[in-house]
């Protein structure tokens, strides 16, 4: 073992000791008490076929893989027990931190040692069961076979799909459309996208690839296929919608290095929680990151407050619930900063440090830029940027360019370095060189600045929440040092003008030191080793593209370059506004502004979409207005959609091509999210793929897809030959596994692994089915493999992330002012952003302010994930749906009184994008505040089971065979389609083509910012 | 693997390898069966309401739809703001003098030697005496299985293997704790301290072997 993998140290592990020695102890005591278990066995006499527990993991006769869960996306690791190859349970890997609270077992415990121990997993991933198993699961390809949109499909074989897709043609002629279909091939070209803007890249830009629920693995090899072989560059994440605005809040912080940040559940104090649904969803999930605060809770170690227009299930232990007017999240963080700076609650000593290495000496790991200068005069060619060296020197060097000011105790400017400490609050005068003087602030007075461009009352006003609950709020988190930070998430800052919303909640952790501290805001700890570099080269191969240009969604690319802007400047005017907005400060992962680029044709158009695990009409708020562009052969000529079902938006696709689940697929290398910890988890499937297969034997999913195409239309980087070793070598690409086994492979060698012992070799070697692939190593790289594989991954635990009190594996720098920032302009208007934190209120395109032009609606629609569910997809998990099985419309119960409703009734909201509106059951509640309708966000399907779809021979195509047929096609089940979707009301921006509502900065989805009205209905 | 688990049961020495820092090992006593008595402490501070452990129960007992051998009760407190919901988990009490014993009048309910209530399917009629009788609301009629009565009986047959509950596997809290109250060792030991110092008389009280803590927001 090299020292990457440090073993925990005992005061880790005790708690999980404790746990464990009173469950096996008694666990041993009671089992093999003989004559208890006699009489059981005795006077049970049951027929096993009756009442059949499932099987247990110690049980003779099953499998056992240890992998990792994707219920959700937290990434806890899995036990998988099969019987009969057949999935009958699922608990948790003792060896993975989220599992065990942070506080994995030894790494390099024997396997079968371990796996009596208990191992948690939340409710989701029991349910890979039912969502594995269900019958509508789609095993065979289909393509159209109606008009688009029209729900009709019928079989087709997979070299003719492979050919079709690749080829193009005139694929519908039979259904008498007269158009030639773009096959990919047309999309392999260098000719320019637009011959009149060079920028925007080649015609391998007009294939375009959305994907849903993707993670890392998966995400290389999709990379692989769209960016490198192909050369497009519209592989497009759905990053906008998991929660792009918290997101925005820390990539202004930290000048992009790291967008996940949140409090350390494991050492923290005191928690301030903005919309992150701490015991519902999250990731870490509830299964490790609310279990540990619950845990610490109990134990009297941690206090929390929650800010959410919806008191959350966490509310049970929350210290205090301040129910925020949604959108308002900022106003209250704005709030609690002007009261802790007029109270001289910031912790100034930390702000002061003007640089990495005093914070060092001072025993933090990460420095902010709160001393460092700005230059705060607007005539100045610079102002809104940072002052360095060479603005004060008539002939500065090259590295004058690049050093930071501060002003020493007597206001003398001076670079960053020079001194430990600079002045904090100050707005001086300097002078340069050349006598010219101009002013400059501090990075801390210019956000100070804006804070106090309102009073605490204003602040109050604006979110909602009595003044002296701010105060109390504000001397609660002040009141812990550097143990206080906030965890924030989707809920904060998921509307437009969000980042600024999260940018100041964001900076509430810096403000009392807490950034990269034990206990404080933390990021996570990375991956152990590599996937891509190794004994395999998975990076390059022969022929290797790079995609040129501008994404379809706009993000990262700058306006001001295009021929558009040109052409509008040349015409007399400013160049803006840009048609739809474009995004060069944004994360990116700009889903929404991507369908909504191909629904304008903006600023070019997309011929091929492969869409993969991505439900947009479904899952995005106002995602009903994609029916239209996907019904539209103009804006989207050919559409692929690679899914395990028929779903609301596939529903529009030429083609469906099935996928397996990720107990059968989806191979990953999983490293943890924020905060702490390091690990690289991998997924290991525990079933053979339960969908068709090709006539050279491989199983219909997405790899097998994008390689046949590949190979179809002879693209670089797969088939023979394909994947480099070291000492010359090549090897193929041609299975899913000869590239995800090979990552592994790296990863196992990275990490400098030992050979795995007998025992864990022959657990792999009997238990999982890749080991059918082992003859693609040596025997030694096998067995190194091998003793990864057991364990589910590479694992460490939580204290072995620190050193002292700070986190090994921050960041270095955080900024109260972000230059970058303050350069980018609105493509809209030409106006520059603020470079620091601002009160705004969510607006759409035009700038108006969304809740006064729709006042006449009086409710605002909050949406949430709840404990048992995910997203979309999660309405064939049976036990969540038996357990739950519809949701409702929640209102307070002051907003029943007054208008006449009592829970169970039922209602009809609108909203003003939506007028028709949609139905559901009223529940009365106090846990959520008057003037919003909280609505889960899970329910409300009209496809994945809950209505029939014309299928041609659906009985081969659906898991459950003619169970699920009739003549016609598949079935419906009502109870799948049952509650609301709260995305159907979403609201869209007239100002935008009437296209779902975004935020102009960074291209945020609104999900806080519709409104509706309530009516009683039949 | 066969090998270890067939020396334990021979020996009934579980090894539990742990941490690599301390090797657990736990003699157990056999043959005096009275004397261990499992019960479960649930702690209702740590307890997030996710609903696992009810999933986790569904998934190894089968139990039919709708029906559960264990449950979350929520419940609303508090007038807004100071709202929120409170989570108890219930299921089968294993009460001592069970009223559902008392009830049956077929003698198919009865108490193992550990105390752990079950149903002799074969003796069972189904007319749900027991059912009416179970001051907890624990037990039903499967519908599946002739209408026979069921409720949770701590997975007896994962306590032969050597297994947690299925229910105390999947809570990631460790809201459930389970141990045996004639030998309490780990942290059910600091639990059943806890419970007699907030609730002095509760083992007293409770002739059962189902406990919960205080809430501590109230
Ligand atoms: S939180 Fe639950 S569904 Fe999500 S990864 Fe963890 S166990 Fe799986
Ligand atoms: S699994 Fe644990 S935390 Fe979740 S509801 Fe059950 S007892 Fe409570």
């Amino acid at each position: 073992m090299t020292e990457i993998i440090k073993q925990d140290t005992p005061a880790d592990t005790i708690d999980r000791r404790q746990f464990i020695k009173g469950t096996a102890a008694t666990m041993a005591a009671i089992g093999f008490t003989a004559s208890s278990r006699a009489e059981a066995e005795e006077r049970r006499r049951v027929p096993e076929a009756h009442y059949g527990q499932t099987a247990d993991q110690t049980d003779d006769d099953v499998r056992v893989v240890h992998s990792v869960c994707l219920g959700c996306n937290a990434r806890c690791g899995n036990r998988q027990v099969v019987r009969n190859n057949r999935l009958e349970k699922i608990s948790g890997n003792p060896y993975h931190p989220y599992n065990s609270m942070g506080k994995p077992i030894h790494y390099d415990t024997p396997v079968e040692s371990t796996l009596h121990l208990p191992s948690p997993v939340c409710g989701k991933a029991h349910d890979a069961v039912g969502y594995v198993y269900n019958k509508r699961r789609l095993i065979k390809p289909l393509k159209r076979c109606g008009e688009r949109g029209e729900g009709k499909f019928q079989e087709i074989s997979w070299d003719q799909l492979i050919r079709e897709i690749a080829q193009g043609g005139r694929l519908f002629s039979h259904l008498g459309e007269t158009r030639d279909v773009p096959g990919l091939e047309s999309c392999l070209s260098d000719a320019l996208i637009d011959p009149k803007d060079p920028k925007l890249g080649s015609k391998r830009n007009s294939f375009a690839m959305i994907t849903g629920r993707l993670q890392s693995g998966r995400s290389e090899f999709i990379d692989r296929f769209v960016k490198s072989s192909i050369g497009s560059i519209n592989r497009i994440g759905h990053t906008d919608i998991c929660g792009l605005g918290f997101r925005m809040g820390n990539f202004a912080l930290t000048e992009g290095k790291q967008v996940e940040l949140k409090a350390d559940p494991w050492g923290a104090e005191y928690i301030l929680v903005f919309g992150a649904n701490i015991y519902e969803a999250l990731q870490p999930g509830i299964n490790t990151y609310g279990a540990a605060v619950a845990d610490r809770y109990a134990k009297g170690e941690v206090k929390f407050t929650i800010v959410d227009p919806r008191a959350q299930n966490a509310a049970v232990h929350s210290h205090d619930w301040v129910p925020v007017i949604p959108g308002r999240d900022g106003a209250f963080a704005m709030g609690m900063i002007r009261w802790m700076i007029e109270n001289n609650r910031c912790n100034s000593a930390y702000l002061s440090l003007a640089h990495l290495d005093a914070a060092k000496k001072k025993g933090f790991s990460c420095y902010s830029n709160a001393t460092h200068l700005v230059i705060d005069e607007p005539d100045h060619p610079g102002y809104g940027q940072f002052l360095r060296v060479a603005d004060l020197q008539s002939n500065p060097t090259e590295n004058d360019k690049t050093i930071f000011m501060v002003l020493d105790d007597d206001a003398n400017p001076l670079p960053y370095t020079a001194n430990e400490t600079a002045l904090l609050d100050r707005e001086a005068s300097v002078m340069a060189e050349d006598g010219k003087t101009f002013k400059v602030a501090t990075s801390f007075a210019l956000m100070k600045r804006a804070v106090f461009a309102h009073t605490l009352g204003e602040y109050s006003t604006f979110c909602g929440i009595p003044e002296a609950q701010i105060i109390k709020t504000a001397r609660d988190f002040t009141s812990y040092g550097t143990k206080a930070a906030v965890c924030q998430y989707h809920g904060a800052g998921n509307y437009t003008n969000g980042t600024y919303a999260a940018f100041a909640v964001a900076l509430l952790s810096v403000l009392v030191g807490s950034i990269g501290m034990k206990g404080g805001y933390l990021t996570g700890g990375g991956a152990v080793a590599s996937w891509k570099n190794g004994e395999y080269d998975l990076n390059n191969f022969p022929g290797k593209k790079k995609p040129t240009g501008v994404k379809i969604s706009r993000e990262g690319g700058k306006y001001e370059e295009t021929a558009e802007f040109a052409a509008k400047k040349s015409q007399g005017g400013t160049g803006y506004p840009s048609h739809r907005p474009w995004f060069s400060f944004t994360r990116g992962g700009l889903s929404v502004e991507a369908m909504s680029g191909i629904d304008e044709q903006y600023p070019y158009g997309c011929k091929v979409l492969f869409t993969y695990f991505y439900n947009p009409v479904y899952s995005t708020p106002g995602g009903y207005r994609y029916r239209e562009t996907l019904r539209n052969s103009e804006k989207v000529p050919l559409h692929v959609s690679i899914d395990i079902g028929i779903n609301e938006s596939n529903l529009y696709a030429d083609y469906i091509v099935p996928d397996v689940t990720y107990l059968e697929g989806h191979y990953g290398w999983l490293n943890p999210h924020a905060p702490a910890l390091k690990f690289t988890g991998v997924r290991i499937p525990c079933l053979e793929p339960l969908t068709g297969r090709t006539p050279d034997n491989k199983p219909f999913c997405l790899e097998t897809f994008l390689i046949d195409l590949a190979l179809a239309l002879k693209l670089p980087g797969f088939g023979d030959n394909a994947i480099a070793g070291s000492n010359d070598a090549m090897y193929p690409l041609n299975t899913a596994e000869d590239f995800y086994l090979r990552a592994y492979a790296n990863i196992a060698q990275g990490a400098n692994l030992p050979q795995a012992s007998k025992e864990d070799t022959r657990f792999v070697e009997k238990n999982y089915p890749l080991a059918r692939n082992r003859t693609m190593f040596s025997d030694q790289h096998w067995r190194q493999l091998c003793h990864m594989l057991a364990r589910g991954g590479i694992f460490t635990g939580y204290d072995t992330g620190f050193s002292g009190e700070t986190f090994l594996h921050g960041i270095d720098r955080v900024v109260l002012y972000n230059e970058k920032l303050a350069k980018t302009r609105s493509s809209l208007t030409g106006k520059r952003f603020s470079g620091t934190v601002q009160y705004l209120t969510p607006e759409d395109a035009s700038g108006k302010n969304i809740a006064q032009q729709d006042q006449d609606y009086p409710f605002t629609v909050i949406t949430y994930k709840m404990h048992v569910h995910t997203q979309s997809r999660t309405t064939w998990h049976r036990y969540a749906m038996e357990l739950f099985p519809e949701n409702f419309i929640q209102i307070n119960t002051l907003d029943a009184k007054a208008l006449g409703l009592q829970s169970g009734d039922k209602v009809r909201l609108r909203s003003v994008s939506n007028p028709a509106g949609i139905t559901g059951k009223v529940a009365v509640t106090q846990v959520i505040r008057p003037g919003c309708v909280g609505i889960s966000f899970h329910y409300g399907h009209s496809q994945l089971g809950a209505s029939p779809v014309l299928v041609v021979g659906a009985k081969d195509v659906f898991l459950g065979g003619p169970e699920v047929c009739d003549k016609d096609g598949v079935t419906g089940v009502p109870a799948l389609g049952a509650g609301t979707n709260p995305n159907l009301i979403g609201r869209l921006d007239t100002n935008m083509a009437n296209t779902p509502l975004v935020d102009v900065l960074a291209g945020i989805p609104d999900f806080s910012s519709t409104r509706v009205k309530i009516e009683k209905s039949a | 693997m066969e090998e270890r688990r067939t020396f334990f049961k021979r020996t009934g020495v579980l090894i539990l390898g742990l941490t690599g820092i301390a090797t657990l090992s736990t003699a157990v006593s056999r043959g005096s069966s009275s004397t261990v008595r499992p019960a479960m402490i649930i702690d209702v501070n740590r307890c997030t309401g996710c609903h696992s452990c009810v999933i986790a129960c569904k998934e190894h007992n089968l139990t039919p739809e709708g029906y559960f051998n264990t449950t979350i009760i929520t419940k609303d407190k508090g007038e807004f703001p100071n709202a929120w919901l409170t989570y108890s988990p219930e299921l089968c009490h294993q009460c001592e003098n069970a009223p559902c014993i008392q009830a049956c009048g077929y003698g198919a309910t009865f108490a193992l030697a550990d105390g752990i209530v079950v149903t002799d399917w074969d003796l069972c009629v189904g007319d749900g005496a027991c059912v009416d009788a179970c001051p907890y609301n624990a037990r039903f009629l499967d519908p599946n299985n002739g209408n026979k009565a069921d409720k949770c009986d701590f997975c007896v047959s994962r306590l032969q293997k050597g297994l947690a509950p299925a229910c105390i596997d999947g809570c990631p809290s460790h809201a459930r704790v389970f141990g045996d109250l004639s030998n309490p060792q780990g942290e059910f030991a600091d639990y059943v301290r806890l419970l007699i110092q907030d609730q002095p008389n509760i083992f007293e009280e409770h002739k059962e072997r189902l406990f919960h803590t205080i809430a501590k927001k109230g």
